[in-house]
């Protein structure tokens, strides 16, 4: 009896407010769109970076004169820093090999003698590929004998870092932005409501009705409203989805990503409506009380 | 039952709404609450239900709750134990008949089969069974308050509050409201009604308070038929 009491003063308000109620489903729904947009951009152009990144090599080039023992010698050494995931020791031939499958020339042929030097690849543990540790590890290396030149693709990893950086901020701004506007016409519409409901509250705080019991109905309210709003925008995104998967053969989308969408989404919606209706409804609640 | 101890109460920055009240209501008393206007007998109710808490001395009922000390929980579960009947009704205008009557019982959490049964009772009772479906906004003014007194004495309250019922009634449903009170009360339930109509109580035989710019005046012996204790009970404490 309780529960079905609330349920129907919950269906009754929104169904009596619904214009402003409409409002704040709306607004859930297109900031639940830009938000869970921006999250799936930033996530894809993060693990893009991360990838880049993963994949970078630092080219450790010897001097001349050393051979393949030198090399060898320093790769032990360098292994002991402990901040590299792998090694490898490019020998004069394998360079000459690979000059010749990039230039589609034989270096002996124009030089007649080979003169790359034997070089290092050293590929970073994730944690240590920032451009910081980047511009220490090669002030080291070149530090020590028999090492040439320390070489890195350094314009690369800063521009990687600037835009992850953009992206992060940019995202935390939207994010800030979105909230404080739901925040606002969620808060509005639960106004609206416990004041179209001032005395039917007063009344049940005479009979004694708890707080919970007061509240409910209201903090309902809202979260109903996430769960519109979040079906509402889950729909949009499922549909942008497929559309992008259409147009472009290259991208296509796993049915776990579409179930997701779904999950997160909606419970995205639902939580943010019950969290900040709850937060609403005991100021708004307390302050009828003040004046009776 | 019901025991106010020196209390005063001030509104803000006027003071002396109540001073220094010392009053006891009994058990199964109907008793009146007399006075002019502004003389303090909304206040004094209001007490009863912890609208409002005194300025200074206590307030205390049935020994269980005391103004002095009592937490906002206390207060709900003191509010379930006492039965308010205004003069402008308060039902709930949306709803139905019946459900403003089950109001307090599903505040209280009863399973719906007996929330059924003592609510459809207690309309049947007030003569306002064949209603129960309409909305609370299509009564009439008298059976409003017959609506609203079957709220009241839903949770078989240790008392039963009335400022004003019949104020906005008329003659015929004036008496209509008395006598459902006096019945109930007959049945056993307290009741404590602050009224202006001296017409309406003129007959009676009970217990009359009066009041006069916050304080207690000496029972008028001359209005006062009835109970002995009538006659120590302003001076009581
Ligand atoms: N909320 C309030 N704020 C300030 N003063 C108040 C408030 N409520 C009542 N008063 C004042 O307290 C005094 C007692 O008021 P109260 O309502 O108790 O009188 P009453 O006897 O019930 O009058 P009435 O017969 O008109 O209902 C009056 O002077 C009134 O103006
Ligand atoms: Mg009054």
């Amino acid at each position: 009896m309780k529960s079905s009491f609330v349920l129907r003063q919950t269906l009754n308000s929104l169904w009596r407010e619904r214009t402003p109620v409409t409002a704040s489903i709306l607004t859930i729904g297109i900031a639940l769109i830009i938000l869970i947009s921006l999250f799936e951009v930033s996530m894809a152009l993060y693990r893009n970076l991360n990838d880049l990144k993963q994949n970078m090599v630092v080219e450790v080039y010897l001097e001349p004169s050393r051979g393949e023992a030198d090399a060898g010698r320093l790769a032990a050494q360098l292994e002991n820093y402990g901040t590299i995931e792998r090694i490898r020791v490019v020998s004069k031939d394998v360079a000459a090999e690979i000059f010749e499958k990039e230039f589609g020339e034989n270096i002996y042929d124009i030089l007649k003698e080979n003169p790359l030097p034997v070089t290092i690849e050293v590929r970073l543990l994730p944690e240590y590929n920032h451009s910081d540790y980047l511009a220490l590890f090669k002030k080291q290396v070149e530090a020590l004998s028999g090492v040439d030149e320390v070489h890195y693709r350094h314009v690369l990893v800063e521009k990687l870092e600037t835009i992850t950086q953009a992206v992060l901020i940019s995202g935390i701004v939207v994010l800030i932005v979105l909230v404080f506007a739901m925040n606002l016409l969620i808060r509005n519409t639960i106004k609206l409501s416990v004041y179209a409901r001032r005395e039917q509250i007063a009344i049940m705080k005479i009979l004694g009705a708890g707080n919970l019991f007061v509240r409910l109905p209201y903090i309902l309210e809202g979260a109903l409203e996430g769960l519109i709003g979040g079906i509402m925008a889950a729909t949009g995104l499922i549909i942008a989805h497929k559309f992008i998967a259409d147009s472009f053969a290259a991208v296509h989308f796993s049915p776990m990503v579409y179930k997701m969408l779904w999950i997160n989404t909606i419970s995205v919606g639902i939580l943010i409506g019950l969290f900040v209706s709850a937060a609403a409804v005991g100021h708004f609640v307390h302050k009828i009380h003040a004046k009776k | 039952m019901i025991r106010f101890s020196h209390v005063t109460v001030n509104y803000g920055y006027v003071p002396g709404a109540l001073k220094d009240i010392n009053l006891q209501l009994h058990k199964g008393d109907f008793t009146l609450l007399l006075g002019p206007t502004g003389s303090g007998k909304s206040t004094l109710l209001r007490l009863i239900y912890m609208d409002i808490l005194p300025s200074a001395g206590a307030v205390s009922v049935e020994d269980r709750w005391s103004s002095a000390r009592i937490s906002p929980r206390q207060i709900n579960l003191l509010r379930r134990n006492i039965g308010v009947v205004f003069q402008d009704f308060r039902l709930i205008e949306n709803m139905s008949v019946f459900d403003n009557v089950a109001l307090p019982l599903v505040i209280e959490g009863y399973r719906s089969k007996y929330i059924r049964q003592v609510a459809r009772a207690l309309l049947d009772e007030v003569n306002m069974l064949q209603a129960a479906d309409q909305p609370a906004s299509t009564l009439s003014l008298g059976e409003k308050q017959r609506v609203a007194i079957a709220r009241a004495m839903a949770k078989n309250p240790i008392i039963v509050i009335a400022d004003e019922p019949t104020g906005n009634l008329d003659r015929e449903a004036s008496q209509n409201v008395l006598s459902l009170l006096e019945r109930f009360n007959r049945n056993g339930t307290s009741i404590l009604m602050a009224t202006h109509d001296y017409e309406l109580i003129k007959d009676t035989p009970y217990r009359r308070i009066y009041m006069e710019n916050g304080e207690l005046r000496q029972p008028d012996r001359t209005m006062n038929v009835g109970k002995e204790r009538i006659f120590k009970t302003s001076t009581e404490e």
